[in-house]
């Protein structure tokens, strides 16, 4: 298994957003989670990014434990951005640098980190030229080979959120997280976004996608997890939980969506 | 007025504005990083710190710099005895200088926090998952964004201490309005006149147009983005 959560808990003051998620992924597959607003899903990918702290479980990648609350270890900086770099995030708000271009954007975190790297002292233009080389090619593959000298205010929405999953792709992350990555777009901006997120499952990229797009969802998943208030409610694969859900909540829910 | 009598009030004007001048920059290069100490100090997790910054604050911004000037010039010497500023006009800058550094950093550090909170969390954040350190996310992500926030109210304090320099004048200190002042009841065999006093408010002009033209410059070079 690529992904191994366990007993995920995490409270802000006396509220318990996450009371005890477990999952597992394999390598390759695309992870859906949906569920009503509040259920935890921003909660639970800013834990597997290390954006917040769980308070109780276990994250492990590869069979590499990167988090277990039961044995805590004070990570230095150093070690607590490598185990970061197994996971990549995608913002619903994209959070592009604005006073960098598109192409900058997908550069900046890849050159920060090769300065410290024994290859870069021993041939520095090979290795930003590699660095730019594939920006070149992931902005390639977003369909941005035009706009690579823009700055995030000269592109539309759908735009940025692309040169965003680009930016993300940079760092050659094992899994890649998705905060309702078209949630911030017009209407008509939203298939571009997901016709790029569905070339990525074609290409076996393993992905955690929170969405609010039901149909995309049961597309484009190999699982999909419904959550309910911190709690995973029910999950399966897309034709369980759409086809034949079996608990109230999530037939509530999902009924929420054809009104 | 004769060519001659002119030419002695233009003199006097022109030794007056490079006080004024001199005071002026003094203040900005003293302020600028006193500002970045008192907001770090302002924003301390040590409680007492933060109180203690924000009580000066409170005082330093709510009663008038002309105070300031007065207590800070004349106070050492009156209450304890004590004479920290020495005779003569370089006591009197000197005075005037840490009074205006202290009152303009307080003002400069609240402009830095609020050219900080208008960074939204999300770039700090999509840094540290793109692996850099907190120390890159503030100079290559940050510190740009902050500057380009900050340079509108910059500007406009900056403007404003061009003619707050003449506060001093409370305690003596001979810049332009001093010089010009001179004139209002004769002087240097020239009989009583208005006119030099109203020359030093084109000095005022002259400058702050120059200023003025300076900083739009600065906030264009940093409107490529947004
Ligand atoms: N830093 C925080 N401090 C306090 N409460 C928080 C914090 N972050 C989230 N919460 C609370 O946790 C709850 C769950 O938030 P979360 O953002 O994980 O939900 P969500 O499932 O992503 O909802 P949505 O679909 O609206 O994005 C909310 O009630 C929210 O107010
Ligand atoms: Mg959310």
């Amino acid at each position: 298994m690529i992904l191994e959560v366990s007993g995920i808990r995490k409270s802000f003051g006396k509220a318990e957003i996450l009371r005890g998620i477990d999952f597992g992924m394999d390598r390759g597959e695309v992870l859906s989670i949906i569920g009503s607003s509040g259920s935890g899903k921003t909660t639970l990918l800013r834990c597997l990014n290390f954006l917040e702290t769980p308070d109780a479980g276990r994250i492990a990648v590869n069979g590499e434990t990167l988090f277990d609350a039961a044995s805590p270890t004070r990570d230095s900086a150093k070690v607590l951005r490598r185990k970061r770099l197994h996971f990549g995030l995608v913002f619903q708000n994209f959070n592009l640098f604005p006073q960098y271009t598109a192409f900058e954007n997908v550069t900046l975190a890849n050159l920060l980190l090769a300065k410290d790297t024994d290859a870069y002292r021993q041939n520095k233009a090979a290795v930003i030229g590699g660095i730019e080389e594939e920006a070149h090619r992931l902005l390639k593959q977003m369909g941005l080979s035009d706009r690579e000298n823009n700055y995030p205010h000269q592109l539309s929405g759908g735009q940025c959120q692309r040169v965003a999953i680009a930016r993300a792709l940079a760092l050659k992350p094992d899994i890649l997280c998705f905060d309702e990555p078209t949630s911030a777009l017009d209407p008509e901006l939203t298939g571009e976004v997901l016709k790029v997120i569905r070339e990525l499952a074609d290409q076996r990229m393993t992905m955690i996608i929170v969405t609010h797009e039901m149909a995309f969802a049961r597309d484009v998943s190999s699982h999909v997890i419904f959550m309910d208030n911190g709690i995973i409610c029910e999950q399966g694969t897309p034709d369980q939980v759409f086809g034949h859900p079996q608990e109230e909540r999530t037939r509530q829910f999902l009924q929420s969506f054809i009104q | 007025m004769t060519p001659e009598q002119w030419s002695i009030v233009f003199n006097a004007l022109n030794v007056g504005f490079l006080q004024t001048l001199r005071l002026f920059f003094v203040t900005l290069i003293g302020a600028i990083p006193l500002g970045l100490l008192i907001m770090l100090a302002r924003r301390s997790s040590f409680r007492p710190l933060s109180w203690l910054t924000q009580g000066l604050t409170w005082i330093i911004r709510g009663s008038p710099l002309m105070i300031q000037l007065l207590i800070l010039y004349y106070g050492p010497g009156l209450a304890f005895d004590w004479h920290p500023w020495g005779g003569g006009e370089a006591g009197r800058f000197s005075a005037a200088a840490t009074a205006f550094i202290i009152n303009y950093a307080f003002y400069f550090a609240e402009i830095y926090r609020g050219g900080i909170a208008s960074i939204p969390a999300g770039q700090e954040e999509a840094g540290l998952v793109l692996g850099m350190t907190r120390t890159q996310i503030f100079f290559k992500v940050k510190l740009l964004q902050m500057v380009k926030a900050i340079l509108p109210p910059m500007s406009n304090e900056v403007i404003t201490l061009v003619k707050d320099t003449s506060l001093s004048r409370i305690i003596a200190l001979q810049e332009i309005i001093w010089a010009g002042q001179k004139f209002l009841k004769g002087s240097s065999g020239i009989s009583a006149s208005i006119l030099p006093l109203l020359c030093t408010v084109v000095y005022y002009l002259i400058f702050n147009g120059l200023l003025t033209i300076l900083l739009t410059r600065l906030e264009k070079q940093l409107s490529y983005f947004r």
